[in-house]
């Protein structure tokens, strides 16, 4: 229970408007209950009074009091099941949002190595599914389950007060263990079920796709019948477990309903025994059960609920795994201080990934401010890791890299489903509009979204303006150009820009970056800027 | 036929195959229904012995009897309920993905290879998932939703046959009220999705670019953006929700309406105040007893309601299931007929025809020999043929016309080696590796297969040998290993036959080197070899080179 702690918090930062929401929801449960509780004590008053009326007894009964009451809780009901959507589905989104921005700002703190291990679409779709599981915590399980307890126990004390003691003690026996039943034994009997479930399903996805990758070889050596038969095997074991927690919170649900009806039974026979007795009177004997009757609703609920709990455990404790802060220590090292001459120091630089053989070993390099330098190696040869250390991403494995604040363009675009301004102005926040059109102007992208009817503010991605590879590379590099950073590390600025657009960026950028650093790295020298001058890596 | 059309189609066809179980759970659903009746009569009957007759309570203990057994009854109906619908579903879900593998059998390699493996995937996976509420819930709710309030009204009818007309006249309602719940449901779930989509498109944009942000100091501001524009979502999602619960809210309101009327009329029918209609046989107890079924005429409706969402997530899943299945019906290859075995020891290609487009056949009535321990080169222009002419022999497609016989057998029917241009690799160990293709391969028959194809020194470095891991640390194998680890498996083998698409393309020198010596290896032992090349050196390495260009095929 510990991994949803931080979630709790989170959700409960909004203590009003949980305890609206909460409210809603017990109004339109009272509601019901009244409505049905009423109807049964008014049908059960005037049958006595018209036998009365019948024997010829004089008799009168107030119809005005009940049947307002009964119109009223009728109306009562509709509209507060009505406001308790629309306010909680509010609550919801909202909440929503709160678990998103707290999620991306725990992310942002997280190591980058710690992340790249996760990264790729799959771990996405997970995270987004993990979440989601979070989304619905408060609705589905904290709110029904609190407002079931408190409901209970109003009946518990009611009974206590307006019936007896003992009746009130029978009830607590009968609908405390229906409540556990349809929460605490749900989630502890599918725990074990479900817990593991979204890892299982994630292994046999990779089996499927390693199934679908190998077809051909597995069709030719005669052997995607056996194959898929232990793909099918494994989803019958997880569909197997789905269907065992089902089962069970299905029998559970019906145990609960028999404990609260229990409940229904011994409030009709002690209310009699009252009745017989003169303590209450009939129609009164009527009240409670039925009101009892409308817990069924209260606690048909649960069971659901808490069979997701055991998943959503998992969930919060892969999303408190995958975004934890950074914790690995900083090397505190003594840094030998920057030559105040240079913008960039290497110093037997070795990249290595695990027990790998280097990519890069013993690597020097010092590069003066001012200097621009073009870094020049076929792919593979360790470019971009190179790249990282240079602009402090990446820690070499030994050796020393010194360097100035690092503006850096990586090898891959990226590009955020967001305005092409607020695009730009990731790269200067305080950027003037006129500075952002002389830097599309410099890649020659002005042209492009002066035809635009938002300009500055048309959207990008995926739901606007489509941008061609070297189209949004221009605008990656125009972003980083825009920043204020005395040393620039490019890694292949020109992917996907023709050759003529190509050399004219390359001229304009001389004149745009005069005084910075800039250091340079592509498969061929006529893909960098004109330089001072050239290494090749080998 | 539309897609949602050919969607209900298959679903209905599921619905077939699970049928005794479908069956099982709509009868326990009736039972519990019929309890739940049985329940409220033994209730209201006691009340109306306590109350009006005053009999004494420890004289009631029959009809008490009478309201447990009716309660335990409807809560084992409940469970059992929940049993057969679970059981359903489970049999339904491994239906389907029996049915997509067969699909991707007939198939075959080549056009599966076109699809993302990832998109396959998840129709095997989470498509077929997403039928799970449909069986489970919404199905036999449907046909619950409907017989449950007619027994209901048929009892209530026999009390009192007004009140039976209160609630009758809500009959022609649901129909009404279905559609007002489909549509406001539908509405409501589209919506509902969308934003969550785009709430997570947004979120998932800034993790993507996560490092981006890093670098330029902005993950404070991307984090705000965030948070402005998902509140923004959230206010338009709202003004739409707000019109999409109404028809919630209409359902509810006819509930809680019948209910007020019903009792108000009871009420004043007992008191003697209704002079007309059948009110003068009224009791307390077909009054209560009517009151209190009056709830559960409208829970069926209620439940169906909120089991909407699940035939929605159906019928999305179902179309692209059977999109795939169809698919696989157009491209399914003409069986072959009149097959006729030839001599043990060639491998013979008659008369073969296959055109993707009438007018330039990729090979026109080509006919050829091979003989066993050949070693072949197919070559010629990219798009002349070789591939297709190697898919065939492998039997991964049909031809249009025509016969191969390989080794006396039908195309594809023996085990073959395989070494395709993507190479393939398993999570997991070595052996792993080479044993899904070769389950009884003995350890070192595995560690022979692994130094044959020059892998012997980075086997060297692990640990645990051949059961060591392949991808340790993230660190995955390089693309000349990949292929070499594939080339393993046919060595591991020992197969007659060796298909080779384009062996050494896109590879470095050094694998180029060890993929041409383990070739050389495998002719040498006799093996059947036929590669698709440009590659010089392999074109020395064949004995026969044949030019496959323009539908033809000649010796070069």
């Amino acid at each position: 229970m510990r991994e949803l702690w931080p979630w709790l918090t989170l959700i409960f930062r909004r203590p009003v408007r949980l305890t609206v929401g909460g409210l809603l929801i017990l109004a339109t449960l009272l509601s019901g209950m009244g409505l049905l509780a009423l109807s049964g004590w008014f049908i059960t008053a005037t049958a006595l009074t018209g036998l009365l009326l019948a024997a010829g007894v004089q008799a009168s009964l107030n119809l005005y009091v009940p049947g307002g009451g009964i119109r009223f809780f009728a109306v009562a009901r509709t509209v507060a099941r009505y406001a308790e959507r629309v306010y909680n589905h509010d609550t919801v989104l909202r909440l929503l949002t709160d678990i998103r921005v707290t999620l991306f700002r725990q992310l942002s703190l997280s190591a980058r190595r710690q992340r790249s291990a996760l990264q790729g679409p799959q771990w996405l779709s997970r995270l987004t599914n993990d979440v989601d599981a979070l989304d619905t915590l408060y609705l589905r399980l904290i709110a029904p389950a609190a407002l079931a307890a408190l409901v209970t126990a109003m009946l518990v004390i009611a009974a206590g007060v307006f019936y007896s003691q003992d009746l009130a003690i029978g009830l607590l026996v009968t609908l405390l263990p229906g409540f556990l039943i349809a929460t605490l034994v749900v989630y502890l009997r599918t725990r074990h079920l479900v817990y593991r479930q979204t890892d299982a399903r994630e292994r046999l996805r990779t089996d499927v796709i390693e199934h679908v990758e190998g077809f051909a070889e597995l069709t030719a050596a005669g052997r995607t019948g056996k194959h898929a038969a232990l793909c099918l095997r494994q989803a019958d074991q997880i569909t197997s477990n789905d269907s065992r927690a089902d089962t069970r919170t299905g029998w559970n649900l019906g145990l609960a309903q028999v404990m609260v009806n229990l409940a229904v039974v011994l409030a009709l026979w002690m209310g009699l025994q009252l009745f017989q007795q003169g303590v209450i009177t009939g129609p009164v004997v009527v009240l409670l059960p039925v009101a009892l009757l409308g817990l069924l609703e209260v606690y048909s609920m649960l069971p659901d609920a808490f069979a997701r709990l055991g998943g959503t455990l998992a969930s919060a404790a892969r999303l408190n795994r995958d975004c934890a802060p950074d914790t690995s220590p900083e090397s505190d090292v003594r840094q030998v201080p920057l030559d105040s001459h240079n913008a960039l120091e290497l110093e037997q630089v070795t990249i290595r990934f695990g027990d790998h053989s280097p990519v890069i070993s013993r690597f020097d390099l010092t590069v003066g401010t001012g200097e621009w330098v073009g870094i020049i190696g076929s792919s593979g040869a360790g470019k971009s890791s190179i790249a990282e250390v240079m602009a402090g991403l990446e820690k070499p494995a030994s050796g020393n890299a010194r360097h100035l604040p690092a503006a850096y363009l990586t090898q891959q675009t990226v590009l955020f489903e967001d305005t092409l301004k607020a695009n730009l102005l990731i790269g200067r926040p305080d950027a003037s509009d006129g500075e952002l059109w002389r830097v599309l102007e410099l890649v020659a992208m002005a042209d492009r979204f002066t035809h635009e009817p938002a300009q500055l503010n048309t959207w990008l991605g995926s739901m606007g303006s489509q941008l061609s590879g070297g189209e949004a590379r221009r605008i990656a590099l125009a972003r980083v150009m825009l920043n204020e950073s005395p040393l620039l590390i490019l890694d292949e600025p020109f992917t996907g820009v023709d050759a003529q657009t190509r050399d004219r960026i390359a001229a304009a950028m001389k004149q745009w970056l005069a005084g910075k650093t800039v250091v340079s790295l592509g498969h061929a020298p006529e893909a960098l800027p004109a330089s001072d001058r050239t290494l090749r890596l080998s | 036929m539309s897609e949602q059309a050919s969607a209900r189609t298959w679903l209905g066809g599921l619905a077939i195959h699970g049928r005794p179980l479908i069956l099982a759970t709509v009868s326990a659903g009736v039972v519990a229904g019929i309890a739940t009746i049985a329940q409220m009569a033994f209730l209201a009957g006691i009340v109306h012995q306590g109350v009006v007759a005053e009999v004494p309570v420890q004289e009631l203990s029959l009809l008490f009897t009478g309201l447990v057994s009716a309660i335990l009854a409807r809560g084992v109906a409940q469970g059992l309920q929940a049993r057969f619908a679970a059981r359903c579903s489970r049999k339904v879900r491994s239906e389907v993905r029996h049915q997509i593998n067969r699909c991707w059998q007939t198939t075959g390699p080549v056009a599966i290879g076109q699809v993302s493996a990832g998109t396959l995937a998840r129709e095997w996976l989470d498509h077929t998932d997403a039928l799970h509420g449909y069986f489970a819930r919404f199905l036999p709710q449907m046909i619950l939703a409907v017989i449950v309030p007619l027994l209901i009204l048929g009892v209530v009818f026999s009390l009192d046959w007004l009140a039976g007309i209160f609630l009758f006249l809500s009959a022609p309602l649901i129909p009404l009220f279905m559609a007002l719940v489909g549509m406001g449901a539908e509405k409501l779930n589209q919506q509902h999705f969308q934003t969550i989509g785009r709430l997570s498109g947004q979120f998932l944009d800034k993790v993507r670019g996560l490092t981006t942000l890093q670098l330029f100091g902005q993950t404070a501001p991307a984090a705000e953006t965030l948070r402005k524009r998902s509140d923004d979502y959230r206010r338009v999602t709202m003004k739409t929700l707000r019109i999409a619960f109404l028809s919630s809210a209409v359902l509810e309101f006819f509930a809680s309406v019948a209910i007020a009327v019903v009792a108000i009329y009871i009420g004043f029918g007992l008191l003697g105040y209704i002079t007309y209609g059948p009110s003068d046989d009224l009791t307390l107890f077909s009054g209560l007893l009517v009151l209190l079924l009056a709830p559960e005429f409208f829970q069926p409706l209620r439940l169906l309601s909120q089991h909407y969402h699940d035939r929605a997530a159906a019928m999305g899943a179902g179309a692209e299931i059977v999109e795939r299945l169809q698919s696989s019906t157009d491209t399914r290859p003409a069986a072959q007929t009149g097959f006729e075995p030839q001599a043990p020891d060639i491998i013979s290609v008659q008369d073969l025809y296959l055109a993707y487009d009438a007018e330039r056949p990729v090979l026109d009535h080509i006919s050829l020999e091979i003989k066993k321990g050949d070693v072949i080169a197919l070559t010629g222009p990219s798009g002349g043929g070789k591939s297709s002419l190697l898919y065939l022999m492998a039997g991964f497609m049909q031809p249009d016309q025509g016969h191969i016989s390989v080794f006396g057998a039908p195309a594809g029917e023996k085990p073959f080696g395989w070494l395709g241009q993507s190479p393939f690799l398993v999570h997991g160990t070595w052996a792993d590796n080479l044993r899904l293709t070769t389950p009884d391969a003995t350890d070192v028959a595995i560690e022979t297969a692994l130094r044959q194809v020059g892998l012997g020194s980075l086997l060297n470095s692990r640990e645990q040998g051949i059961y060591s891991k392949i991808t340790e640390d993230g660190q995955g194998l390089s693309g000349g290993q990949a292929r070499r680890l594939s080339l393993a498996r046919v060595f591991v083998a020992n197969y007659d036959l060796i298909l080779l698409d384009e062996p050494t393309a896109g590879l470095d020198s050094d694998s180029e080197i060890y993929i041409l010596e383990a070739l050389h290896k495998l002719a040498r032992a006799g093996k059947t070899l036929v590669f698709a090349t440009h590659h010089q050196a392999l074109l020395t390495l064949a004995n026969r080179t044949l030019l496959v260009t323009e539908g033809g095929v000649r010796d070069a």
